[in-house]
């Protein structure tokens, strides 16, 4: 236990995290999870460095991104940083390692990303993330599979009444299409919809006196979403641009119905994403019981073209620690973060081999199970056992092992039947 | 670490500024239906319980509120652009509300108002560091930012900066203090801000609290 908080070596950088053993088994079950719903739709997973060089991830997320990024300095005074997202490194690779694959290129992964700074104070800078990359197709239907997949991982990951919603970049731009603002003003725009700062658009739209129509989608933007919403669209947007992305919605409303999860998805084209490359739909999970999206991905087709490969590409990326605060918000947290094995096994005086030999036979059998490696007296560790939680103590003796599993009164039993499956050590199974 | 838990999917939580915004905001909210005259007055709590069951207000100090609105421990909130420009915050701005009118300027003593700009270094005391440093950033002009929290007009009275930014309405804080504005860094009025997910997993009720709002404010 800290004894006095303000020495350093008790503390971990802001940002960071010790993940528990019970929140460590979560977090690989649901990587795991994620990670097996891609196979099942013929993703194979990569695993590419933690550290890049700083020009690799500048070229993929635009200068901009320099700011937000952890950096180190190399040996030889090259600039390194750490990946704040995995698109880009999987880019990476698709346009050198994977070049010759055929298309489409199916890649899934998981790991820790990092930011150098967040905004706001009590972000993550270190956090895992877990998604898909579907390169190649530029169709309703990769779309449509890259969302139907996010659903499905989400799920698999444990999630559970959480919804998607769908967006999509081109919308935005439809309403804003034509107009023909200035350089700096068109740069205000995009800077303004990475703020959500909807007053400061509308000002600067009646400052180039932009028709009336154009100001009254761009206010009924953040209200367009659910059933009715590409009807609304299509009435109020009425440039090709605007025009052809609701088309393209419609139609991938009707391949996710086909996949089946049309109840899952919300379509929203208030979406604003935080990465600038994206170019076609965008995505977000989230449920009521957080405040910051689960999940998040979108079209991004002229990403590969800045590495040398004019790929289209679409994907997802699951940000795995809100999926596990979503399960336990407002659950009180168990004071400990326990876990605890399936069993305990001690030994009586001078049959540590025969103990030994159990506990063995035991993990054979998918168990957890502890040894009692401090000698303590047994009336000790079966009561320790019971408080803890330990569904079973044993104590192996010379041919007999005495049991007490739960609140039941011990029971002595041959040594072989706790070993090899019958008797008390093998009801309830492996769980 | 974790994003927080939060209330009950029925409830609606509107974050409002105490100080010099407290009562426009309430005054906008009273407008649009949601609370019931004065009774806020009366107390000193900090959740003010709405005419209508599906929906609270607490009250935030303006420093803090955009945080409750990012981590969606309130649904909404009632800001200053000045904040929401200091502070950078994941949050949707959705309607100018039209009250708190104020401006962020750079003021210096009378005796610097024509010489200023050739002094290096140049020390601006401000509440808004992070502005303040865009802003000479902008300028190609080195800076050195003194962070304050309170009576930034004293700072180069008593020699601990060249001049100010700070927020002026009148203008009569500044002359008192025999301080000239030099330049407006921005303009700022009262904004309703909206937390990234409520807008979607609680959008009936939200965009209900944004029309509603949207109306009073266009009938004010």
């Amino acid at each position: 236990m800290p004894r006095d908080p303000r020495e350093r070596w008790q503390l971990i950088p802001s940002g960071t995290r010790d993940w528990l053993p019970r929140e460590a088994v979560r977090l690989r079950e649901a990587t795991a999870g994620v990670l097996a719903e891609a196979a099942r739709w013929g993703y194979r997973e990569v695993v590419t460095p933690t550290i890049e060089y700083l020009d690799v991830l500048v070229r993929g997320e635009g200068a901009d991104a320099a700011d937000r990024l952890f950096k180190l300095v190399d040996r030889g005074g090259e600039l390194l940083a750490l990946r704040p997202e995995m698109t880009t490194p999987v880019a990476r690779l698709a346009a050198t390692r994977l070049r010759d694959e055929p298309v489409p290129l199916r890649v899934a992964y998981a790991g820790w990303v990092f930011r150098g700074r967040e905004a706001a104070s009590a972000r993550l800078r270190e956090f895992p993330q877990a998604g898909c990359e579907l390169i190649g197709p530029q169709s309703v239907d990769a779309d449509a599979e890259i969302v139907a997949l996010a659903v499905g991982a989400l799920r698999a990951a444990g999630a559970s009444g959480f919804s998607v919603s769908l967006g999509h970049v081109g919308f935005l731009q439809g309403v804003l299409a034509g107009l023909d603002l200035p350089g700096d003003d068109a740069a205000g725009v995009r800077a303004l919809l990475y703020q959500k700062d909807f007053v400061g658009l509308r000002d600067l739209l009646e400052r180039h006196r932009a028709p009336a129509d154009r100001l009254d989608a761009l206010m009924a933007l953040p209200a367009l979403r659910g059933a009715g919403a590409l009807e609304e669209a299509r009435r109020l947007v009425h440039t090709p641009e605007g025009q052809g992305v609701v088309r393209d919605l419609e139609r991938l409303g009707e391949a996710l119905a086909a996949h089946g999860v049309d109840d899952a998805v919300t379509i929203d084209l208030s979406i604003i994403r935080d990465f600038d490359y994206y170019t076609g739909i965008v995505f977000e999970g989230h449920t009521a019981a957080l405040g910051a999206p689960l999940l998040g991905g979108g079209r991004y087709d002229r990403l590969l073209d800045r590495f040398g490969v004019p790929l289209p590409a679409t994907g997802f990326a699951i940000r795995l620690e809100r999926v596990l605060a979503a399960e336990i918000a407002g659950t009180p947290d168990d004071a400990a973060q326990a876990w605890v094995p399936d069993a305990v096994v001690a030994a009586e005086a001078g049959c540590g081999a025969e103990a030994a030999a159990c506990a063995r036979a035991l993990r054979a059998r998918g168990f957890a199970v502890a040894l009692e490696v401090l000698g303590r007296p047994w009336e000790q560790v079966a009561a320790e056992a019971a408080r803890r939680g330990v569904a079973r103590a044993i104590l192996v003796g010379r041919g007999t092992a005495r049991v007490r599993e739960g609140g039941a009164p011990e029971r002595t039993v041959p040594a072989a039947d706790v070993a090899g499956g019958r008797g008390a050590a093998a009801r309830g199974g492996a769980s | 670490m974790t994003p927080e838990a939060r209330q009950s999917a029925a409830l609606v939580t509107v974050a409002a500024p105490s100080g010099r915004l407290l009562d426009g905001a309430m005054r906008i909210l009273e407008a649009a239906g949601y609370l019931d005259g004065d009774a806020w007055r009366e107390s000193r709590r900090l959740i003010v319980q709405g005419a209508e069951p599906g929906l609270r207000c607490l009250i935030a100090k303006p420093v803090d509120l955009l945080t409750y609105v990012e981590h969606g421990a309130a649904d909404l909130g009632i800001a200053g652009k000045d904040v929401l420009l200091e502070q950078g915050r994941d949050v949707y701005e959705l309607v100018d509300l039209g009250f708190g009118t104020c401006r962020g300027v750079l003021a210096f003593p009378g005796r610097l108002a024509e010489s200023w700009e050739r002094l290096t270094p140049l020390r601006i005391a401000t509440k808004y560091p992070h502005v303040t440093e865009r802003y000479f950033w902008g300028q190609g002009r080195p800076v050195e930012i003194i962070a304050m929290n309170g009576t930034v007009e004293l700072a180069p009275l008593v020699g601990l900066a060249d001049g100010i930014m700070d927020l002026v309405m009148s203008g009569r804080t500044l002359r008192e203090n025999g301080l000239v504005e030099v330049a407006e860094l921005f303009q700022s009025t009262a904004r309703l801000v909206v937390n990234r997910i409520s807008l979607r997993s609680r959008a009936d009720a939200v965009a209900a609290v944004i029309d509603r709002v949207r109306a009073a404010v266009a009938a004010a």
